[in-house]
């Protein structure tokens, strides 16, 4: 981004914060929409502040990385509810977690950023995934598939229930899948990080395995990788979907309906960044009862894990889950059902105490499906 | 100051604990501009504190009072005039964000009791079931109810609430002397404004952080109806409208009534940029009527028949339109925020002034604007009839839509201010908005001895100038 471009959007903030609350009207009420502002609550934690602070970055006005700038500029889940609600108002086009993200790579360039991402970087260097770890999750692929599952860190190493259920779904339903034999993280920590010099090489890997595998469709279970292959990668000629889609596309999947009643937590990546709202809905329906809550969709309020806050700032990370377990319980859910292996990593930790039930929709499909 | 930086943060977290004072330069960053920043330029403080109650904020008061820090009362900070960016060097930044209890909701008397940091939208939520609600600025709702009372702002979306929504308050001197106005001073009854004399609590309102820090006020409410209606009305020029609305006001008819031009604050009254607007005569009136059931009708009816001999036509705008207006004049202002996005950034001159100059308003907005080059399409106009109509007060907005980014355009309109507030006072206002630094130099020369006056009691309330200084005289 030029420093000109960045510098007009900044100025196009008024500093109305309307990006703090979800729509007001019709319903009447007041509803945070932004985390980090609401958890540590100077002005710098929200987006308008946010952005005063990059203009003094890129002035030379902030001269050193104190602990309040990086907590600022990191303890942010670039989770977008704030350029939802300011896109209606400014008509600015460049997107807040955009400059958000412009902002981390501007510091990253000085040195200054967090030990616990420059770990994760590390990791990242040495075992070629973002949790360090050195087995591989074992999966059958069927050579030549024209479907690939791109599995993804954290299904692979922290929520394997989700990969377990996406697996046994193309089972059931006599789906011929590919996995990468040698897959590698997508590199979304690292962008969302601003560490980008970092991705080259995993993207270069991850394209080439995908072109040699033959695939027309590649499916993610995480929205996450998901945006970074759409947005951070080049068209590489083959159709990139999630779980959601996918299933809905099959049409009947003759699935028997669990007597549940679930809310649907819309997954950041998924919903704001990649527009895709209906899909997941329409698979839950087929297996469960649903309810929205108050803060859904384009509003919705995030489970507080994305943009390298669970790693760095989890008291914070954990904090946002539970609000967002307290709002599905005023729904009189039984359970809370996400399409993320990140959000459901963090909502079931939050959740614990609680007594909540959380799932991916893939895990609910695979137990509705027979066989 | 005589200590040491570190030293006097770690006094400041003695009040309020560690994590709610700091020196930290980029959370001193975010609070160093505000879209008024062709006119004010950013400034950090260099420490911001965020108390959590009226005891923490008059020890603060006091501790900078005796090393004379300056401190700035911030609340939500959306005051878009600059009040709360620093002038002077080592400035405290009082954010009362935290304290934002709603202390009493009074059905019976119809009244609410609030903290700084409780805004439109909190205060509304709770409200409502009482079937009752604030008086609203077309400010986001976003922005602090007793700031926006207390700087006496300017309440377009009800036209029939009139002008002064605040009933008492308390507030803490520098000196960490807690005063408080109207019958608060002589009992836990808050509900009066005239109870000791004087219109104390007239005296120190509208000034921006200059007195103290109000720390609790207690305000006006007013009843929401279930029957409302709505009417577009076009007219092809600011002029004719004028008895139409003079009528309306006179036998004070409407809730809200609002004559805008088609091009910029309508769009946020109708919530959308896509319709054909250009298409539209070029002034548009926005008129809500509202009442108990027969009185409701009776008020529509004579209504209806003014709105045919006003000379205008009757817009014929899709439910959603009239939904939105009703919603934000009755509920807060949120989309009308949107015109924000015409280009990014607005300028206004806000005045008080008699109904009969609207005419003569505009064509001076538009002299001037085109004099210092500031293309046509970018004038726009505002005009907004208040009850009670003593003296046909109206607020007008002389309005700039530009993109920010511009430095050039910010030239302009610099230079523009310098004429437009000249001539304004040349041709004839009742008083600008509010006061604020560009605008009050100019008015102070005015106003003879009371300036003196004036200057003598801020400097009785704070003889160190620790309270914003620079943002009035
Ligand atoms: C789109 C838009 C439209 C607007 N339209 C209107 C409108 O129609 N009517 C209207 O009235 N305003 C309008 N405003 C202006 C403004 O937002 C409000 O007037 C608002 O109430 C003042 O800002 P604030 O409440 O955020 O106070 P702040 O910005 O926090 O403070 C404003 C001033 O009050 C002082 N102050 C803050 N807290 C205290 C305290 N506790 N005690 C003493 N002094 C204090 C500050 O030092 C500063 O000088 C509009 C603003 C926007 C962005
Ligand atoms: S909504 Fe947009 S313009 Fe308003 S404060 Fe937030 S970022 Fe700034
Ligand atoms: S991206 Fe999310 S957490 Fe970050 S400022 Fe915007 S709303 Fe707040």
């Amino acid at each position: 981004m030029e420093r000109e471009e960045i510098l007009s959007a900044i100025y196009h903030c008024v500093k109305c914060k309307l990006c703090s609350i979800s729509s007001f009207h019709p319903n009447e009420e007041w509803l945070p929409l932004c985390p980090s502002g609401r958890f540590y609550g100077y002005q710098a934690f929200y987006a308008p502040g946010k952005l005063e602070i990059f203009r003094e970055i890129l002035e030379g006005e902030i001269s050193e990385p104190t602990e309040g700038l990086l907590k600022a500029v990191y303890a942010c889940t670039l989770c977008g509810a704030c350029y939802e609600k300011c896109k209606q108002i400014t008509s600015v086009e460049i997107s807040l977690p955009e400059l958000f993200e412009e902002l981390r790579e501007e510091l990253v360039k000085k040195g200054w950023f967090l030990d616990t991402h420059k770990n994760i970087a590390e990791k990242i260097k040495e075992t070629r995934n973002a949790y360090g770890e050195n087995y591989k999750y074992e999966a059958k692929s069927f050579y030549g598939a024209d479907v690939l599952y791109f599995i993804g860190c954290t299904a692979r190493y922290r929520v394997p229930e989700i990969a377990d259920a996406m697996l046994k779904i193309f089972d059931k339903l006599a789906i011929k899948y590919q996995v990468m034999e040698d897959e590698w993280c997508c590199g979304s920590v690292l962008l969302r990080t601003g560490q980008v010099g970092d991705v080259k090489e995993l993207r270069e890997h991850n394209i080439e395995e995908i072109k040699n595998s033959g695939a027309k469709t590649v499916v993610f279970t995480c929205p996450g990788c998901l945006m970074t292959f759409e947005k951070n990668y080049p068209d590489m000629g083959v159709e990139l979907v999630h779980s959601s889609q996918f299933l809905t596309r099959l049409g009947d999947m003759k699935v028997k309906k669990q007597g549940m009643e679930v809310v649907y937590h819309d997954p950041c990546h998924l919903g704001r960044d990649l527009g895709i709202y209906e899909e997941p809905r329409a698979v839950l329906k087929e297996v469960a009862d649903v309810k929205e809550m108050k803060r859904e969709r384009e509003q919705a309020w995030c489970c507080g894990s994305g943009g390298g806050v669970k790693s760095a700032f989890d008291d914070f990370a954990l904090w946002s889950a539970g609000e967002r377990i307290k709002e599905a319980k005023e729904a009189g859910a039984d359970a809370l059902v996400s399409a993320c292996p990140f959000c459901k990593r963090n909502l079931r930790e939050a959740a614990e105490k609680e007594g909540t039930e959380v799932y991916d929709v893939v895990e609910l499909v695979n137990r509705s499906l027979e066989g | 100051m005589n200590q040491t930086v570190s030293e006097f943060v770690k006094e400041l977290q003695a009040i309020v604990v560690e994590e709610n004072a700091t020196d930290d330069p980029a959370i001193c960053a975010s609070y160093s501009r505000d879209q008024h920043w062709h006119f004010v330029p950013a400034k950090n403080p260099a420490y911001v504190v965020r108390p959590a109650n009226k005891e923490e904020v008059r020890q603060v008061l006091m501790l900078a009072n005796k090393e004379k820090i300056p401190v700035i009362p911030y609340s939500t900070g959306i005051n878009v005039r600059g009040l709360t960016i620093p002038v002077h060097e080592g400035s405290i930044l009082l954010d009362l964000s935290r304290m934002d209890r709603i202390v009493e909701i009074n059905p019976e008397m119809k009244t609410a009791t609030v903290e700084p940091g409780v805004t439109f939208g909190m205060l509304l939520e709770k409200t409502r079931k009482y079937k009752l609600r604030p008086a609203f600025p077309d400010a986001p709702l976003t922005v602090s109810v007793l700031v926006n009372y207390y700087l006496r702002g300017i309440y377009q979306t009800a036209a029939a609430d009139g002008h002064d929504h605040v009933l008492s308050y308390e507030m803490v001197l520098p000196n960490g002397e807690v005063i408080k106005t109207g019958s608060r001073s002589l009992s836990e009854m808050p509900y009066f404004r005239y109870g000791v004399g004087p219109d104390f609590a007239g005296v120190f309102c509208a000034h921006p952080g200059t007195c103290g820090v109000v720390t609790e006020l207690t305000a006006k409410l007013y009843r929401l109806y279930d029957n409302r209606k709505v009417y577009f009305i076009g007219f092809d020029d600011a002029n004719t409208p004028i008895n139409f609305l003079h009528n309306l006001m006179h036998d004070e008819l409407a809730a809200s009534i609002r004559l805008v031009d088609n091009q910029s604050w309508l769009k946020g009254i109708c919530g959308t940029f896509d319709y054909e607007y250009e298409k539209l005569p070029k002034f548009v009136a926005c008129i809500l009527v509202e009442g108990l059931d027969e009185i409701f009708e009776a008020k529509d009816k004579l209504v209806s028949e003014y709105i045919k001999e006003s000379g205008g036509g009757v817009l014929d705008f899709p439910e959603e339109f009239k939904r939105t207006f009703e919603e934000e004049s009755l509920g807060g202002a949120e989309k009308s925020c949107m015109v924000f996005g015409l280009r990014g950034n607005y300028h206004c001159i806000g005045l008080y002034g008699p109904l009969k100059l609207a005419g003569k308003y505009y064509e001076l907005h538009e002299r001037t604007a085109l004099e210092v080059g500031i293309p046509e399409a970018y004038i726009h106009y505002y005009v907004n009839p208040i009850y009670s109509f003593h003296g046909q007060l109206c607020y007008f907005e002389l309005d700039i839509f530009y993109d920010g980014s511009d430095l050039e355009f910010g030239e302009k309109l610099r230079n523009y201010n310098r004429k437009q507030f000249q001539r304004l006072l040349d041709l004839g206002i009742y008083g600008w908005f509010r006061p604020y630094a560009g605008i009050i130099e100019p008015t102070v020369e005015r106003i003879g001895y009371l300036a003196e006056v004036w200057k003598r009691f801020l400097k009785v309330l704070d003889p160190n100038k620790i309270m914003n200084r620079g943002k009035l005289f």
